[in-house]
């Protein structure tokens, strides 16, 4: 049961006719010049989309004062300044929530993979009864709207001491990832081929050791994958931490910190787009870095081909 | 307020480390329980397997069914802002006639009402359950129609080699990569009458600048444009990955034949993206079905025309304070979802599950 | 023999980590840091406890509505410092909430769990929800309330209790204008009208406001000579002919006169205004700091223009800034919490308020105070407040906002008739009163 997914799925059926557009819808090399110009011309233009909302930030960041809006369409104001980034840096607290972003978010996702990758492996490689019904379960946590659990979950922190504590929050995020992560692994696994193992077995290794020795390090890209998933997760949430740590304010992380930047009717939006930009780097960074296994780790990942 | 020092780093690395610890010892005195009882007293074959899954369940227990199971006694009962509080002063809903008559109005009226009620009552102050819904389910179609087309022409104009191409494979992942808050909330400066570059746009050109923030229609439509610009990186990233592994050999048999480039398309590419397609259009929909952030941040005005299911439920829970009720409608939605998977698996029989 | 192996390496593993760990597991560890990390914020308060041995310590967490950009916040966080100095034994520790909203959701949630903060600095109308759900406790038997501007008072009085002490009074709507553009104020909607149609054609905008907000329809409602409840406080009145001539006035001001931007929210009029491309906007107490800051000796204030067809000013609702109690809260934490207030609110701190905030106090020793009595702008906010009314804090103004505020965005959008928002308010608000049960 681990087909290369590659392998035809379903069979063409020859044409006639040969097109001189044959090659559009594929890789290829000798492309027509015109062709790779139009090509060249559309990405550039689904670039500039991508790219521009997120230059206006920049623009507004760079703006003295707090004007969030401004009928002009250029990037960089001709009165930039850089005060916003130094007030942030300087006179608030912003790296020490940076800080704290960090230290839960790398300590969760370490945590999150490695309680998912053992789950998956026994999820893909036995036949126990549940498994099926187990695996729809994981799946439909997915389901879940996350403002349903904020209430009872802010009840079980209580209980059991964890508000205002790093512990509370790595532990939750680190649980809430699991499934996900299960998922995506388990998907992975199932295309490496159980040869492997079986080869190593004989050679008189345990189960556990050819797990440890043979499917990990072949599931590397996966298991990029799924820290960068428990990374952007506990990264970016703001519903948990509001009510787990909300009054430990020496342990707020960036959504916190930046919630301070707004009151009721005003915010201070050159100080808010700034430090949005300087949260934003990390996680483009991690994305920059790992592109590579995102496009491998996910694909044959998520599905048995 | 304080300042990152030393001591702070230092103070919070020991309190992260040792959060780590304790859940390495409490993994390894687990693991060790289990396997004296089931490896070595049962001398039960699944040992290995049940030794891997015990951490991963233990803390689904407590984090996710626990919760859920709150959540559900929570549906319920007659939980309100006047019924509140740790006096528990709220009771599972009480009968409003005294004698229910038949088992039908016994569960509609008394033990299932709030569930009933979902059905029958506005689920924020003018707007119905099923209206909503059947915005939620266009809100989630448009969204995943788009993200998969442009997806996979974005995919398919990148999977060949050129100049620039981990340029534009990089800039175009960047939606991806912000916070999806601060995206919102930078998308919600552009739908601005006066300063959103769009109107802005639209009046150099000579056109009418568009209400986004008041017009129901024109305010579903800013939603969806945010949303589809957030979640195209996303499956153009699956889908590349997808075509990468397709091999050249049968396209390049294909041609020998003589099919068509739109053949070609539909022959060779569409069905060997299928098995990469389908969780990935899953999960798509699922987190459209779910997403908060967009319809909340961007719908700045409350229109209830634009609320899709889960911003509802929030406004009917912490707005509103509906406790009982919303507790229930949380059911509904999720099992509207669970539904849909467990039909789209049957369906196209992802063998991931079922082999 | 492989599994005995596995098994002996598993135990001497747990065994090693037990070991290894006893001393160092994670509660005897991680008790000092959390102790190093609360002891950072209260130095001023450390250094003191050798002198006044005696006194018990009290934290007090306190959850603010208050933002940095307006310079709410740091005046919450020094007058925490301040306190602190005085009382050594007290600590206060300052947490802001994103706004209001979430500053009422966190604390029910909060309060459910059994893990409320101490002490509240809201606004009046959370006395509403908060009293229905008997999460804070009535403060007449606290203070001498006396002090106090009774319009202050008035807005989070409650079956007979006041369930608030005020900080500042007005949070009220009023009328801004940028002199350069127009030298004087509108006194009536007529003259409105008429001088909105000359700047217009100026190519100016001459009136903005947050036209997504009821809170921006009330005034003109009150002007119309029309009220929200009836006498019993409680019973939505909304589809009156006051409230559909209220609704056509606007209508009329956006589509007839066409003296308002076809769509505008909080931060657009704002902005319009700030860079002078709007010549008169209505805005609350709570932005003159910072239209001072923009606009300098060209901000004027007056009150919102008398309605010409009835002869009546509009009334926008006046209430403040309150510190709510916590139920529960006793003892120590109580008497410390209460100094605190009276700190607050003393005379000193109160005309502090006044120059740092722009905000009017809520002590009435403090209006006779040259900081208001010869500052123009507060005197015009001052004037304003006079013709305000109360705003309700009952549980049922919630359900009136939620009615009000989608049929208002209809009726500017041209996308319903007054007559038919009015109605359709009215059964949303009925409706919605009978969910509170």
């Amino acid at each position: 049961m681990s087909t290369n997914p590659a392998a035809p799925v379903q069979k063409f059926t020859p044409a006639p006719a040969r097109s001189r557009f044959a090659r559009f819808f594929r890789a290829s090399r000798g492309d027509s010049p015109f062709k790779r110009l139009l090509i060249h011309l559309t990405l550039i233009l689904a670039c500039v989309i991508a790219v521009y909302p997120v230059l206006r930030v920049v623009s507004v960041s760079l703006r003295p004062g707090d004007r969030l809006l401004s009928t002009s369409l250029a990037i960089i104001p001709p009165d930039a300044t850089l005060d916003n980034y130094l007030t942030v840096l300087l006179e608030k607290d912003f790296l020490l929530w940076v800080w704290n972003s960090l230290l839960v978010t790398v300590a969760t996702a370490l945590i999150g993979v490695a309680l998912a990758s053992t789950a998956a492996y026994a999820f893909s490689r036995w036949r126990f009864r549940g498994r099926t019904a187990g695996l729809i379960f994981l799946l439909s946590t997915q389901m879940i709207p996350a403002a349903m659990l904020m209430v009872p979950l802010f009840i079980l922190a209580v209980r059991l001491n964890l508000v205002g504590t790093y512990r509370g929050l790595v532990l939750a995020y680190s649980v809430t990832s699991i499934p996900f992560s299960i998922w995506i692994l388990k998907g992975y696994y199932d295309t490496i081929p159980i040869d492997l193992e079986e080869a190593a077995l004989i050679d008189g290794a345990n189960r556990l050791e050819a797990f440890w020795r043979i499917v990990l390090p072949l599931s590397t890209p996966a298991l990029a994958i799924v820290f960068l998933f428990n990374f952007m997760t506990a990264w970016n949430d703001y519903l948990l931490a509001r009510v787990f740590v909300a009054n430990a304010t020496s342990i707020w992380t960036w959504p916190l910190g930046l919630q301070l930047l707004q009151g009721q009717f005003t915010t201070a939006w050159g100080q808010f787009a700034a430090a949005s930009i300087m949260v934003m780097m990390p996680v483009v960074a991690l994305f920059l870095y790992s592109t590579r296994y995102l496009i491998s780790g996910l694909t044959i990942g998520s599905v048995k081909g | 307020m304080e300042k990152l020092t030393l001591d702070v780093i230092l103070a919070s690395l020991s309190e992260v480390g040792s959060t780590v610890l304790f859940i390495l010892v409490g993994v390894v005195v687990l693991e060790a329980v289990l396997y004296l009882l089931f490896g070595v007293v049962f001398k039960n074959k699944y040992t290995l397997p049940i030794l891997l899954l015990a951490p991963a369940v233990v803390g689904l227990t407590l984090l996710i069914i626990y919760p859920l199971l709150w959540e559900f006694n929570l549906s319920l009962t007659n939980m309100s802002l006047r019924r509140f509080g740790d006096k528990a002063q709220y009771t599972w809903v009480a009968c409003q006639s005294a004698d229910p008559g038949t088992i039908q109005n016994w569960l509609t009226d008394c033990l299932l009402r709030n569930y009933a009620d979902v059905f029958r009552l506005p689920v924020l102050k003018q707007v119905y359950f099923f209206p909503v819904f059947g915005r939620t389910i266009l809100w989630t179609v448009i969204n995943v129609v788009f993200h998969v087309a442009g997806g996979l022409g974005l995919a398919i104009l990148l999977n060949r080699p050129m100049r620039g191409r981990g340029l534009y494979r990089t800039l175009l992942i960047l939606p991806w990569a912000i916070p999806q808050v601060i995206a919102a909330l930078a998308w919600r400066g552009e739908f601005h009458y006066e300063y959103g570059f769009l109107n802005i746009f639209l009046t150099r050109l000579g056109l009418t600048p568009i209400s986004w923030m008041s017009d129901p229609t024109w305010n579903f439509i800013a939603m969806c444009i945010v949303n589809i610009w957030l979640g195209i990186p996303f499956m153009m990233v699956i889908l590349l990955g997808g075509l990468q592994s397709i091999s050249q050999e049968y396209y390049e048999a294909a041609e020998i034949d003589g099919a068509g480039a739109w053949q070609q398309f539909r022959s060779i590419t569409l069905p060997l993206l299928q098995p990469v397609m389908t969780p990935a259009i899953i999960l798509g929909t699922i987190w459209t079905f779910n997403n908060f952030n967009i319809p909340f941040f961007i719908n700045q005005n409350e229109l209830e025309t634009s609320d899709i299911l889960v911003t509802a439920l929030f406004r009917a829970a912490f707005q509103y304070n509906r406790y009982g009720f919303s507790a229930a409608f949380a059911f509904v939605i999720f099992i509207i979802l669970l539904v849909y998977a467990v039909v789209y698996i049957k369906t196209v029989r992802i063998e991931g599950i079922y082999e | 023999m492989k599994r005995s192996l596995f098994l002996t390496l598993v135990l001497v593993v747990v065994l090693a980590l037990i070991a290894a760990c006893g001393g160092a597991a994670p509660t005897p560890e991680s008790a000092p840091a959390e102790k190093a990390e609360s002891a950072a914020p209260t130095e001023s308060a450390a250094e003191a406890p050798a002198e006044a041995p005696a006194a018990e310590a009290v934290t007090i967490v306190m959850w603010t509505k208050e933002g940095e950009a307006d310079g709410g916040l740091q005046y919450n966080q020094a007058l925490a410092e301040a306190f602190m100095q005085e009382n050594p034994n007290i600590t206060v520790e300052v947490v802001k909430k994103k706004d209001v909203e979430e500053l009422r959701e966190d604390f029910q949630t909060a309060a459910l769990a059994g893990n409320a903060p101490d002490l509240l600095w809201t606004v009046n109308d959370h006395a509403g929800p908060f009293t229905a759900a008997e999460l804070i406790q009535p403060v007449d038997d606290l203070f001498d309330l006396s002090v106090y501007v009774e319009g202050a008072l008035e807005a989070v009085q409650l079956d007979g209790k006041t369930w608030g002490v005020p900080i500042s009074s007005g949070n009220h709507l009023m009328l801004l204008y940028n002199k350069k553009l127009i030298p004087e104020a509108p006194a009536n909607t007529d003259e409105l009208i008429a001088k909105g149609k000359e700047l217009a054609a100026q190519g100016v905008i001459p009136l903005v406001f947050n036209q997504t907000e009821p809170f921006w329809l009330v005034p003109w409602l009150g002007g119309f000579g029309g009220k929200v409840f009836a006498e019993d406080g409680v019973t939505p009145t909304l589809n009156t002919p006051e409230m559909v001539n209220t609704l056509k006035f606007l209508y009329d001001l956006k589509y007839e006169a066409q003296i308002i931007p076809p769509e505008s929210d909080y931060d657009g009029s704002d902005t319009l205004f700030k860079e002078g491309k709007a010549a008169m906007i209505i805005n609350g107490d709570w932005s003159l700091s910072s239209y001072v800051e923009a606009l300098g000796d060209d901000l004027g204030v007056a009150p919102i223009p008398q309605v010409s067809a009835t002869g009546k000013m509009p009334a926008p609702y006046t209430a403040g800034t309150y510190f709510m109690i916590p139920a529960g809260i006793e003892g120590p934490k109580l008497e410390a919490i209460k100094s605190f207030i009276q700190f607050v609110t003393n005379e000193e701190n109160q005309i502090k308020q006044v120059k740092e905030l722009k905000r009017l106090p809520a002590l009435k020793a403090a209006f006779d105070d040259e900081a208001i009595t010869s500052d123009p702008i507060l005197k015009g906010s001052v004037a304003q407040m006079a013709v305000g009314t109360g705003m309700p804090a009952v549980l049922e103004m919630r359900c009136n906002w939620d009615a009000m505020k989608p049929e208002l965005q209809a009726v500017l959008a041209d996308q319903k008739t007054p007559e038919q928002a009015a109605a359709d308010m009215q059964a949303a608000a009925e409706t919605c009163i009978k969910t509170l049960e």
